[in-house]
């Protein structure tokens, strides 16, 4: 239809997309997971209710949040606890947490939940089963926590500049899924179609996290004062979102999961391809999209870090957003590809957050031609995990050197080059990161350097006498997993980073951010180079509003006297 | 107690890795072990099994040689089924013209089962293995059946032949499990190998390695 007339603007070349910096600088847009949910369970109208909220007044004691789908019905069992501050640590290595969580699969019987309570709040120590889906626990925001309470208790609303500062009122931290800690696969539930998309379980579960909290410190207030205490005005409270704190655990993921990462930028980059494509856009289009754009610019404003990193970006990003707005005042949005002129215009102007930015504000207006893309964003990882062995030595060198040409043309001798090392430690089987240098940890080094890896295979392939796959494997068995890595690469454009991810100057933060973008996270606060706060949901209608506001309106905060 | 095909893949990948296998063989032992679990085979004791035999020893003594036309055998006496399952699975192609392979002495041939399926599956036709009265075929319809678990869980197998064949449906497919035990035995000795992948902790990498703070009190 829209496309028939000239050009087709191709999705962005990956050598462009996959570098560490832009991946670092991706922002939530309509194809993030939190996003995909909403708009699925306000579409399939699902149902809502609060079977058990049995706390007392020191805050401990367990609650059941179920959200009844079309087929199923998922429930999040909370457990809270009274925890003295000297435990309190986001840290993965923490044992107690103000809350625990597990989402259920279906409804859970009083001996379920009695056989969850010896569990969940254990976290790692404990154990859960096929009928749990996720693990999670979360610690609260103390200093707004206290707050919130205190006016809450004596009849009054929590002042709105200090709920802004933090924005949440718990922060989770690790949230476990897929067969972690005797959790169901997601092979078991992945034929669901509401889990379909990437980490529905996850969003689900922290979505009712958010719901969770919010009636918690409002019950905390009632049972400290039951004559005065009050409720929070509803569109205050959905100022507030969920908290996450995230360390290095996540980055390898990125990393593990190749298809599945080309699936995300994939999705993405055809969307923006789309939409630049567009020879024209109507004047109900160009309104939305200025109106999504003042939308962010006041997010932007919103946006607070102490990081000397993030602040430098956040700087240049309120420049963007200034150099936005203006722009968008007075060019033409309706003709003559006018989305391509827009992005090229942004590609010389913005930095690469803004570049981004406004890469996740062109999909707003055209939820016809981006929801759908939704559906592609799963991976059958087994579909291009097998080596083929019969690819000619030949054509895998010219594969890796189309795919890591940015590698081939590093210096690996340099010790900037490789001066980290990923590994994993003995005292809690998590993701670290290393100074090769100073450090005792290359024989424990875990394969996340795909480009160093595929330089030192090249090399071999230069020197072999073999000329299949299957032969040159049999002599060099130590590139296995590189080999596979370039052959899932050579089908899937995306797959790979792009970038040096042991390099002296790697921030792991970039890694994160990319994988939290599609989470739909915002307010990204990285706390050093490799652990990142973010808000979740904040904006989101709660669970008994689903369907009653503005659909999948709510990423970006609702500008003062329009309608929300 | 039940583990997550997850936890199975995992464990037993780190403990390839750990064993000494190069992390693209590891890989494919997670997944093998993972695919006889969901068949309800043991594939978390094979594996253990294997790995403890096995350890110490060099790749080169294990690994495929081509003695003749054929047939493969290792210098070190005894094939390992993890290097050799992942060489069949390479050598998909060759199979699926119809050249038979014979293996020669194979330490836990079980473990061959999901590299052989495998290679079925990219060549499009079934495979046959055989070995001490025991036979199977790998392909899209195909599952061992747990009944022989004793005939396919020799310790050793003094020569191994793998033939495609075009697919039959005949075999009986069996439901794939989702869920499976583990001895608390194999997996001590399953995790003692995986915990050799694990750097041993220093006050400053643990302090730095994670790089989060120590409070969340704010």
């Amino acid at each position: 239809m829209e496309q028939h007339q000239g050009m087709t603007v191709p999705p962005r070349d990956p050598d462009h997309v996959m570098r560490l910096s832009r991946l670092g600088s991706f922002h939530q847009s309509r194809l993030s997971f939190m996003r995909i949910l909403l708009r699925r369970m306000e579409s399939e109208a699902w149902r809502f209710e609060r079977p058990v909220f049995d706390i007392d007044a020191a805050g401990t004691g367990r609650a059941v949040y179920t959200a009844h789908g079309p087929d199923h019905s998922y429930s999040l069992v909370a457990f809270a606890n009274d925890l003295p501050a000297d435990q309190r640590s986001d840290r993965v290595i923490a044992t107690a947490w103000d809350a625990t969580f597990t989402l259920f699969d279906g409804v859970p019987t009083d001996a379920d939940l009695d056989r969850l309570e010896q569990n969940v709040p254990k976290q790692e120590a404990g154990r859960i089963t096929e009928s749990e889906l996720s693990l999670s626990r979360a610690n609260r925001s103390v200093r707004l926590w206290d707050h919130v309470v205190e006016r809450l208790a004596a009849g009054r609303q929590p002042d709105r500049a200090t709920v802004e500062e933090v924005g949440y009122l718990m922060r989770t931290t690790a949230v476990y899924g897929s067969g972690k800690f005797g959790a169901a696969d997601r092979e078991m539930t992945a034929g669901r179609p509401e889990f379909q998309p990437p980490f529905q379980i996850e969003m689900l579960s922290v979505y009712l996290t958010r719901a969770f909290v919010m009636d918690l410190v409002e019950h905390m207030a009632l049972m400290r004062a039951p004559d005065t205490a009050t409720a929070l005005d509803p569109d205050l409270r959905r100022r507030f979102g969920i908290g996450n704190s995230t360390g290095l655990g996540m980055a390898p993921f990125l990393v593990t999961h190749p298809a599945l990462l080309n699936n995300w930028i994939g999705a993405r980059e055809e969307a923006l391809s789309r939409i630049r494509s567009l020879p024209s856009a109507s004047t109900t289009e160009a309104a939305s999209l200025r109106s999504f754009a003042r939308r962010a610019a006041a997010h932007v404003a919103e946006w607070h870090s102490d990081h000397p990193a993030q602040i430098a970006k956040l700087d240049a990003l309120g420049a963007d957003m200034r150099a936005l707005l203006a722009h968008l005042d007075r060019a033409d949005l309706c003709t003559d590809h006018p989305w391509n002129r827009l992005w090229l215009w942004g590609e010389t102007v913005l930095s690469l957050e803004g570049q981004e930015l406004l890469a996740s504000l062109l999909l707003e207006p055209y939820p016809h031609l981006v929801d759908g893309l939704a559906t592609c964003m799963a991976a059958d990882e087994a579909a291009t995990w097998r080596i083929d062995g019969a690819m000619s030595v030949a054509r895998l060198r010219d594969l890796v050197e189309r795919i890591y040409g940015w590698a081939l043309a590093t210096d690996w001798s340099e010790p900037a080059a490789q001066a980290r090392v990923w590994y994993v430690s003995e005292e809690k089987l998590e993701p670290r990161l290393g100074e090769r240098a100073d450090e005792p940890l290359e024989p424990y080094e875990q394969p996340l350097c795909p480009g160093r890896d595929a330089a030192r295979m090249h090399a071999d392939l230069a020197a072999t006498r073999e000329t299949t796959v299957a032969g040159f494997l049999m002599r060099h068995p130590e590139h296995r997993h590189v080999l596979r890595r370039a052959q899932i690469a050579a089908r899937l454009p995306y797959a790979e980073i792009r970038d040096n991810t042991i390099d002296a100057s790697l921030l792991p933060i970039d890694m994160l951010r990319m994988k939290l973008s599609f989470f739909g996270a915002s307010h990204f606060d990285p706390r050093s180079d490799r652990w990142v706060r973010i808000n979740m949901y904040q904006h989101a209608p709660f669970p008994h509003e689903l369907g009653l506001r503005s659909g999948d309106d709510w990423a970006y905060p609702f500008l003062s006297g329009a309608a929300s | 107690m039940t583990w997550s095909l997850n936890e199975i893949e995992t464990l037993s990948r780190k403990a390839a890795r750990g064993a000494g296998l190069s992390w693209g063989l590891a890989e494919e032992a997670g997944k093998a072990a993972r695919w006889l679990a969901a068949a309800g085979l043991p594939g978390p004791q094979v594996l253990a099994d294997l790995l403890t035999r096995n350890d110490g020893r060099d790749y080169e003594t294990l690994c495929p040689h081509e003695e003749h036309e054929g047939t493969w055998i290792a210098r070190g006496g005894t094939l390992c089924p993890l290097i050799s399952g992942a060489a069949l699975s390479d050598h998909a192609e060759r199979l699926a013209r119809g050249d038979a392979l014979t293996l020669g002495r194979t330490a836990s041939p079980m473990l061959l089962l999901p590299y052989l399926d495998a290679a079925a599956h990219l060549s499009g036709r079934d495979i046959t293995v055989s070995w001490d009265g025991v036979t199977v075929t790998c392909g899209p319809a195909a599952r061992p059946d747990p009944g022989a678990e004793t005939a396919l869980g020799v310790a050793i197998a003094e020569c191994v032949t793998i033939q495609s064949a075009t697919p039959s449906d005949t075999a009986t497919p069996r439901p794939a499990q989702s869920r499976a035990d583990i001895p608390r035995e194999t997996a001590a000795r399953l995790d003692a190998f995986a915990r050799r992948t694990y750097a041993p902790e220093t006050p400053e990498s643990r302090l730095s390695g994670a790089g989060a703070g120590l409070t969340d009190n704010d």
